[in-house]
């Protein structure tokens, strides 16, 4: 068995498991948002059980429509305030953050535990050791009856990453050639980890990059190798040198659609977006701030920067980064996703083009069907913003100061 | 499990939960999310075409993206009997079986789209693993459902199975 399956043979309470073989798994804590907790908390009621499966391990985040975006979702706050009224569930309900940040953060899950969250992105959780999987509203409505998971032992890939990142290449960089690569339906139903020197020594911030958007190839499980034992036996293994990584963006309209941004500079720009559960962590922020110390967002160009938690952003204003964003011209909003899944703060409108640090950019992802949306690092998204177009990180700021 | 009939509408490749329905709507009431429902698809005007029973035909990677169960509800809720395409993302899958709509993968979609008129009527018979374009009188075969995929189709979603569960263990 290799680390994947030893986890879910753990948590299945067997003594071994195979590929293909359905298991049901204990899970340890099982999330959900406003969009689709209240979904959830529906379903979760037609069953008629009086009682979660552990109220400390049901937890829900309000992050989506922070404050409310429509008389609509303030009904969705309510069924959640209403729900934790009832039974006792834990919610964060303060815009203290991103539901994937605000988790971590809490320590509600340690390595080898079962997170299941009503999100794609609940592989976020991988970068720390957790098997992490993204499932919908009523599939957690049937956790939080049973404390349990009917799951299918996936296959696992390997992604072996060696050697030292290039100046101006980062996790988001290297996960975005890594979906360019296999393509958004590339590792459907299957477990893959990330691998290799260059990974399991970049700081967590970067590796929560990483597993944040191994969604967008499809993946079940999306997981960063601990360091701390062995793999074992996986179905491939694929090596990547870090030295040939570039600093890329996804292009319009697919996560999969990606450059380099050598090829794609120039392009000008009405929005640029730094945050979210994928690029808003305090290290994305001192990226950013080190390129709009002193200068200016360009003309016509709206910056909105998301902190991906409250305690993000109490460090951003310590530190006067928050400050900074501000002088420049940025829009420095509280934390959640707003921006990111298109229901308020920052929609565009038809022929828009956009450069943002999230993790979609489908059509219609971020306001009208016809609006570009490209995906890049902080760092290339806060050159980009000063400039007025896509730009190579290293134009405005050089790499080497 | 009673045969779907209707038309159909085709999608491509990679149609994505944005698409399906868009973030915005999933604080609609399920009632509502008809309305917006393949809006920012190819086929902007579902919403006023759809009847029930109709099937989508579509390509590969079909519901890739966000975990919104809302994406396969308004389908649902629009009236479509199933979606029958070439693969299908691992979440949207799982949401549709569980909330008890029928999606299946066929690897005859070419031949299918090649071979029918646009206001052709289509059946399915899910346990026959069958799909007929009634007009031209032609059968093709759907790929198999696993067992507790029927299973869950047949109880009529996730939550019937889990209510038999708990009352099988005496906690309802």
């Amino acid at each position: 068995m290799n680390i994947i399956e030893r986890m879910i043979a753990h948590k299945a309470n067997k003594e071994s498991v195979k590929v293909g073989e359905e298991v049901s798994v204990k899970v340890d804590l099982a999330i959900a948002h406003d969009v689709t907790g209240p979904l959830a908390i529906d379903q979760f009621l037609k069953i008629g059980v009086n009682q979660v499966f552990d109220k400390n391990k049901v937890v829900f985040v309000i992050d989506h429509n922070i404050p409310c975006s429509s008389e609509a979702s303030r009904v969705q706050h309510r069924t959640i305030q209403e729900f934790k009224e009832n039974f006792g569930v834990k919610v964060y309900g303060r815009s203290e953050g991103v539901i994937h940040q605000v988790i971590m953060e809490e320590k509600l899950y340690k390595k080898g535990d079962i997170v299941v969250g009503a999100d794609s992105h609940t592989c976020t959780a991988g970068a720390h050791g957790a098997i992490a999987i993204p499932l919908g509203s009523t599939e957690i409505a049937a956790v939080m009856a049973l404390g349990e998971l009917d799951m299918e032992v996936p296959e696992t890939y390997l992604i072996n990453i060696e050697g030292e990142l290039q100046p101006g290449v980062y996790g988001k960089d290297i996960i975005l050639y890594v979906i360019g690569k296999f393509g958004t339906n590339g590792f459907t139903d299957k477990a893959v980890i990330f691998g290799g020197e260059t990974i399991t020594s970049l700081p967590y911030e970067e590796k929560m990059t990483i597993s944040n958007m191994m969604i967008e190839m499809g993946a079940m499980i999306g997981y960063i190798d601990q360091g701390d034992e062995e793999i074992g036996k996986v179905k491939e293994t694929y090596h990547i040198k870090a030295q040939d990584l570039k600093p890329v963006a996804a292009c319009p309209s697919s996560p999969g659609n990606v450059k380099p941004i050598a090829e794609i500079q120039g392009r000008k720009i009405v929005q640029g977006v730094i945050g979210s559960c994928t690029n808003g962590r305090f290290s994305d922020m001192k990226i950013a701030a080190e390129i709009l110390k002193g200068r200016k967002v360009a003309e016509g160009v709206n910056l909105i920067v998301v902190p991906a938690s409250k305690n993000i952003l109490e460090k951003m204003e310590e530190e006067g980064l928050t400050k900074i964003f501000r002088d420049a011209g940025a829009v420095v909003t509280n934390p959640g996703c707003g921006p990111c899944f298109g229901a308020h703060q920052g929609l565009l409108s038809k022929g828009d083009v956009a450069i943002s640090t999230t993790n979609r950019n489908f059509p219609g992802r971020m306001g009208h069907k016809e609006a570009e949306v490209y995906l890049a690092s902080p760092r290339t998204v806060a050159e980009s913003a000063v400039q007025g177009c896509i730009t190579h990180p290293g134009t405005v700021v050089s790499l080497e100061g | 499990m009673e045969k779907i009939k209707g038309n159909a509408f085709l999608l491509n490749e990679n149609v994505d939960t944005d698409q399906i329905l868009p973030g915005y709507a999933m604080s609609y009431p399920v009632e509502e999310l008809k309305k917006v429902t393949l809006r920012g698809s190819i086929i902007s005007d579902f919403p006023e075409r759809v009847n029930p029973g109709d099937i989508i035909l579509a390509e590969h990677n079909f519901g890739c993206g966000s975990s919104r169960e809302q994406a396969p509800v308004a389908l649902k809720s629009s009236g479509v009997g199933a979606v029958i395409a070439k693969s299908f993302a691992r979440i949207f899958r799982r949401n549709a079986i569980n909330i008890g709509l029928p999606v299946i993968t066929c690897d005859a979609i070419d031949t299918i789209k090649a071979e029918m008129n646009p206001k052709d009527e289509f059946e399915v018979d899910i346990l026959a693993g069958i799909i007929t374009n009634v007009t031209i009188q032609k059968q093709y075969p759907l790929n198999p459902l696993s067992q507790t995929t029927l299973e869950t189709l047949q109880a009529g979603g996730l939550i019937n199975k889990v209510r038999a569960k708990l009352m099988e263990r005496g906690a309802i």
